[in-house]
């Protein structure tokens, strides 16, 4: 695999009369998934439609596969996206499936029609029905065909999975992986869901309130929170209320918990485990953290700096 | 193909680490035969609901070892294992294992003895119970 970006981001700002994105500095590794994880609201699908060139940025500039955002001709550069909006549009309602995949070909060279037959099949999507008819899940299936048939190279998933029911995810989730093996192939996504995220994405970066707190390598994030349950080696040492765990290296939150132990949130497992067995602190029990309770976490440190 | 590998999300051992041991073990045991063709690295990625990154890893950890080898376009396979690498990687897990359980009495401040004492109670209970 290639090591290059398939996005860069530099210094873009949007200024709204109530809400300021940016200044976000972001790049995508080429052949990863990457999910943007946040909140609603905190500027996820903004960042979407300013790299499609949708909305101008008020300060920054972008790259998107190779091809600088804003300049010149984006025929080229668009025609390798396949990009699923958050929400439906409402103009084609009154279109069949068929006659909307008649038009979107059209702008395609690579539109392969077998393959969005085939996508047809596997989603149990009936593209004769009119767009309007569909049911919503129906509906989001038929979207994602239609972003996928002419085999992007770059694939930009505004909350790909809403309104999907569990056996469409699962699907959705195949597909997806099937669609990443040829390895030079791009995920841009965001998404609500913690199992969709843990089971697709290879990154995943942290978006709150119009900034990006950090972008992590999804094993290693879950390998570095923790939750330590501890206590001293030696029950005769200082209690455990006379020690400041706070300062700890690693640790982001620290409580009492029962039978004289303290629980420990850290960011950095092996950090705070070395320094434990310095302090002669013995761990008790250890518990992996959701990707919700990092977030969560997170946000809650965010709000004081 | 589907590889018998389990992840304890509560371990303190790195993903990768975990992954590797096991791998590792299934083919220095033989139950993943000399040629066999691996999962691609996204595939076993996703049967573990792990990274790419990590799978990677883990792949070229082996492929060093000369446990796998990868042909350009068409994947990884199980290499040819030698008779002596197979006694030294059978024997490399065990010293492994050993090690981390020595660490683990030092961490409780066990004496010499007393991890002796344990370690010899544990090999008479599984002789005894395997006959």
């Amino acid at each position: 695999m290639m090591e290059s970006n398939a996005i860069a981001i530099r210094g873009v700002e949007q200024h709204h009369q109530h809400f300021r994105l940016g200044p976000i500095n972001l790049d995508i590794a080429e052949g990863f998934v990457t999910a943007i994880v946040g909140p609603n609201g905190s500027g996820k699908s903004s960042t979407f439609r300013i790299l499609l060139d949708l909305t101008k940025p008020d300060a920054g500039s972008m790259t998107v596969l190779g091809y600088k955002v804003g300049e010149g001709d984006d025929r080229e550069w668009k025609r390798q996206i396949g990009y699923l909006p958050e929400e439906s549009s409402k103009e084609d309602s009154y279109l069949r499936g068929s006659e909307k995949a008649a038009f979107v070909r059209q702008w395609y060279d690579g539109w392969d029609v077998n393959l969005y037959q085939d996508l047809l099949k596997r989603f149990e999507v009936d593209d004769s029905l009119k767009i309007g008819k569909m049911s919503k899940g129906m509906r989001r299936k038929f979207e994602l065909a239609l972003v996928m048939a002419h085999k992007p190279k770059l694939l930009l998933l505004d909350e790909p999975s809403s309104g999907l029911d569990p056996i469409a995810w699962k699907s959705m989730i195949e597909l997806l992986h099937r669609y990443m093996e040829p390895g030079d192939r791009t995920i841009l996504m965001t998404s609500h869901i913690v199992e969709e995220v843990r089971r697709l994405a290879d990154f995943i970066v942290f978006m709150v309130r119009g900034q990006v707190l950090g972008k992590y390598e999804k094993d290693e994030l879950f390998q570095r929170w923790q939750v330590l349950f501890v206590a001293p080696m030696n029950p005769a040492s200082p209690s455990i209320s006379s020690v400041l765990p706070s300062a700890w290296p690693g640790v982001v939150e620290a409580e009492p918990a029962g039978g004289g132990m303290l629980r420990i949130v850290t960011e950095n497992a092996e950090l705070t485990e070395n320094a434990l067995i310095d302090m002669n602190y013995r761990i008790n029990t250890r518990q992996s953290l959701t990707l919700d309770e990092i977030l969560d976490a997170l946000m809650r440190r965010g709000a004081y700096v | 193909m589907w590889l018998p590998i389990n992840i304890n999300e509560n371990s303190p051992e790195p993903l990768y680490h975990q992954i590797e041991v096991q791998l590792r073990a299934l083919i220095v045991s033989g139950q993943l035969a000399e040629g066999t063709l691996l999962p691609s690295i996204r595939e076993l990625a996703q049967m573990l609901k792990c990274s790419v990154i990590t799978v990677r890893r883990v792949y070229q950890d082996l492929e060093s070892e000369g446990l796998l080898r990868t042909r350009q376009g068409t994947g990884t396979f199980v290499a040819n294992v030698q008779e002596e690498d197979r006694d030294r990687q059978r024997t490399a897990s065990v010293i492994e294992a050993v090690e981390a359980a020595v660490d683990a009495g030092m961490r409780v401040q066990l004496t010499r003895e007393e991890m002796m004492q344990i370690i010899v109670q544990i090999l008479d209970k599984r002789w005894k119970e395997n006959g």
